[in-house]
């Protein structure tokens, strides 16, 4: 059999058109010989998502929307109401549906708590309570509560609403009636007005977002992509359009390993005492050995004395060497042991002065950032002139920009580590974290010093580094980072 | 200005035929979608004996948004601010364009009988209601007295 069934393939494989051979297909096969890894194992910030138009949303939620539509053979309007009400879950809406489709339509607010009266026309004249106006009974419409107003009344009444913003949440316009407008009724009375129809379905569209749990507004400035994921987690998206990087649980900018809610925590904190600690942490300091006053112009925390060539660390004023082989100790807070003991006064003292730490650190990274991505403006310049001179290719110098991008990405998760131990209660794992942590900061001051130096270094070397503080980086976030 | 539309002056028509017990309201003479308001104070309330004037103004999208209505005599009460602003439902988001002048009016009579100091607008007020009533009932009824008698 089995020397049948590879004939075969064999067979299929030289009938392919004119001898020629799918490679695809080939890497395809390839691929599914190797067992599956899961790819979070590899990479702990892998995020599974798709950047999309408003139109493919649309496409999306109307699938969704027919979709249930057939399932419960509801008209699609209502389908819309249900969903919205559940959170776009189907399932969820399917099971309490099956269970008590009654009370199900009465949660989401489709009809009323308590069937309504039938209406008994005497006559083909009514006048409508809201405008007193009397018309043929043709001009009147209700919702599912049976409670009528007149055409007018109904269009002026959604125009007043969808002009305060509001469109899912629109309801009868009866006393104490909570029946929604489903979108068809409420498109039906707007039929003749496109500009407050627009308006409504632009709103509609946003709330639909809004309680979506698996969709997302690109926050970028008038950006109008929206991500999908169906993974719910704090992991980082980045807009296919207009570059912006998130968090895409929490929509502010992304920090991991920090949670969603320690770096709000930390971001109202910094909000509060930046003043102070602006005022404490200046932006010159003195060389720890000529004391010569030095203003920090690069992201590198690696300095070296101008004057005196003294190698120190920007952040402790140590002698650099000891941070470079040896144990680097610079990011590590070192809490006063006998603090219980202590006035409030002192511990006050304590407390601003371990924030102030962290905030320092958090800061600076912050800062150095900003410098670095000054230094690879430079460093496109310099590569350019070289470039025109016909020393090398654009491709040849092209690791230097991949240096520099890992460079800012490791300094970024670096920044946002301080916020996470600063929250971090004492014990073996901050002791653990702020290893690792030192151990990535030192790498990645080895780093910034060769990017800066970039074209007096060994390519090797630099790709070695590189390489070593990626490792750093991922090692950090695979033990620490708890989406 | 556009035409008064026929709802506004059905109630305005309803309001002078049939007034509502303790409630007066009367348009003013250069614009009919302003009425001057003045509700008595209820009985067996720290307002009781007071005349409190109000003005009532139906906005451009009246029935379809609720009617400005504001305390012009001085009171004290936990849901009405220094301005004279009231804080209550059917002003804002549990407005229907099915009530009316008069349910409003009834309402904001209702009010005066029964404070809500968890639902305050003027805070310091609410305070007072919820820890010593006895004392903010005595205040409510030093203001009646001053602010809501003497005309």
């Amino acid at each position: 059999m089995a020397t049948s069934q590879d004939a075969d393939s064999d067979m299929e494989c030289s009938d392919n058109e004119d001898g020629y051979y799918d490679y695809n297909d080939y890497y395809n096969d390839e691929d599914s010989d190797i067992e599956r890894i899961d790819p979070t194992r590899v990479d702990p910030e892998y995020f599974d998502y798709k950047c999309l138009s408003e139109e493919e949303v649309e496409r999306l939620l109307n699938e969704t929307v027919e979709s249930l539509s057939n399932r419960l053979i509801i008209s699609p309007s209502l389908a819309k109401v249900l969903l919205h009400s559940q959170h776009w879950n189907t399932n969820e809406v399917i099971h309490k549906y099956k269970e008590n489709p009654q009370q199900t339509l009465i949660g989401a607010r489709i009809n009323p708590p308590s069937p309504p009266k039938s209406i008994l026309f005497t006559s083909t004249y009514l006048a409508c309570s809201v405008c007193i106006t009397t018309q043929n009974i043709d001009k009147f419409f209700h919702l599912s509560c049976a409670h009528i107003f007149c055409r007018e009344c109904w269009t002026t009444h959604f125009e007043v609403q969808i002009s305060q913003g509001i469109s899912t949440a629109i309801s009868c316009m009866a006393k104490d009636c909570i029946v929604l407008a489903p979108e068809d009724f409420v498109l039906k009375h707007l039929h003749h007005k496109t500009s407050i129809r627009e308006k409504y379905q632009h709103f509609i569209f946003q709330d639909y977002v809004k309680a979506h749990p698996e969709l997302r507004f690109c926050p970028g400035p008038n950006c109008s992509i929206i991500i999908h994921s169906s993974e719910i987690k704090a992991k980082r998206a980045v807009c296919t359009q207009c570059k912006t990087i998130f968090c895409f649980r929490c929509g502010c900018d992304y920090h991991a390993p920090t949670d969603c809610q320690v770096i709000k925590k930390w971001l109202t904190k910094c909000a509060d005492d930046s003043e102070t600690a602006n005022y404490i942490s200046a932006h010159t300091k003195d060389c720890p050995k000529c004391h010569i006053c030095i203003e920090k112009n690069g992201g590198c925390n690696h300095m070296q004395c101008y004057n005196c060539k003294h190698d120190f660390c920007w952040m402790c004023l140590g002698d650099w060497k000891s941070h470079g082989s040896e144990y680097y100790e610079c990011s590590r807070y070192r809490e006063n042991p006998n603090i219980a003991h202590e006035s409030v006064h002192a511990q006050a003292r304590e407390a601003l002065k371990k924030y102030l730490h962290y905030y320092e650190r958090w800061e600076n990274h912050s800062k150095s950032l900003k410098l670095e991505e000054q230094t690879l403006e430079k460093l496109r310049d310099r590569i350019n002139q070289k470039v025109m001179s016909g020393l090398g290719t654009w491709i040849d110098w092209q690791y230097l920009f991949t240096a520099a991008n890992l460079l800012a990405k490791c300094r970024y998760t670096l920044q946002y580590t301080y916020p996470f131990a600063y929250y971090m209660d004492a014990g073996p794992r901050k002791e653990l974290f702020e290893y690792q942590q030192a151990q990535l900061e030192a790498e990645i001051e080895n780093l910034s010093w060769k990017v800066e130096r970039a074209e007096t270094t060994d390519r090797g070397d630099l790709e070695n580094q590189m390489d070593i503080a990626e490792k750093r980086r991922t090692t950090l976030l695979k033990d620490f980072l708890d989406v | 200005m556009a035409a008064l539309p026929r709802r506004i002056i059905k109630e305005t028509q309803r309001l002078m035929q049939e007034p509502v017990p303790g409630i007066s309201a009367v348009p003013d003479e250069s614009n009919a979608r302003y009425f001057h308001v003045i509700v008595t104070g209820p009985e067996d309330s720290p307002f009781e004996g007071g005349l409190f004037k109000l003005e009532l103004f139906l906005p451009e999208d009246y029935p379809m948004s609720a009617p400005k209505v504001r305390f012009i005599t001085k009171i004290y009460h936990p849901n009405i601010d220094r301005l004279g602003r009231i804080c209550l439902d059917i002003l804002k988001e549990k407005w229907s364009p099915a009530l009316q002048i008069r349910t409003v009016l009834l309402s904001i009579q209702a009010l005066l009988s029964a404070p809500n100091p968890d639902d305050p607008l003027a805070n310091d007020v609410a305070e007072l209601w919820k820890e010593n009533e006895s004392e903010a009932i005595r205040n409510a009824k030093e203001w009646t007295r001053r602010y809501a008698m003497d005309n």
